[in-house]
């Protein structure tokens, strides 16, 4: 997560036309005290019945968490780009997401 | 010691019954829509995090383990 912080102007655009949702099964008051401690900049989902982690495949049956499964969703509502899992220790993984959310937003657009 | 070789390799797929993890979505598939209790680093939000709010922009899904872990 820390990466998605420190990597937030140049891969989330500073979060103008692209939104970043961080979704675990922990309750939301977790989440929140560890955005807060962090200073994450970004949304974070608390899926606690994992119900939408195994509607997109990332539920782990055997230890009950999500796997580190990324999915970049278009404008049109539909998967443009998967990372199962995405690799965060691999600098490929960054560019790889970073060209997939370039093609989906115009450069241009962070000055609107 | 062949024998047990092989004896052992035909029983390995009874020993592993670990269910497989359920597939990844595939690109070009409709993202399903969720409501879900959000969360900032300002605290937790009052209405629920949506997927269908944000059409027409680019979401980034990114499921994690647990919070306060590495990654």
């Amino acid at each position: 997560m820390n990466a998605y912080r420190d990597q937030y102007a140049q891969l989330f655009k500073n979060g103008k036309n692209v939104v970043l949702i961080a979704i675990s099964a922990d309750v939301d008051t977790a989440l929140a005290s560890w955005a807060r401690d962090a200073e994450y900049p970004f949304l974070f989902a608390s899926d606690t019945g994992s119900a939408v982690g195994k509607a997109y495949g990332a539920f782990h049956p055997q230890y009950k968490v999500d796997n580190r499964n990324l999915f970049v969703v278009g404008p049109d509502g539909k998967i443009a780009y998967r990372a199962t899992p995405f690799r965060e220790i691999d600098p490929t993984a960054y560019t790889e997401l970073s060209a997939a959310i370039g093609k989906l937003v115009p450069a241009d657009s962070t000055a609107r | 010691m062949l024998a047990t070789l092989l004896l052992a390799l035909v029983q390995q797929p009874a020993a592993a019954p670990a269910p497989p993890p359920p597939p990844a979505l595939d690109v070009g598939a409709v993202a399903p829509d969720f409501a879900l209790p959000g969360a900032t680093r300002f605290g937790t939000l009052k209405n629920p995090v949506r997927l269908s709010d944000y059409k027409g922009k680019t979401v980034v899904l990114a499921f994690f383990f647990k919070a306060r872990t590495r990654g």
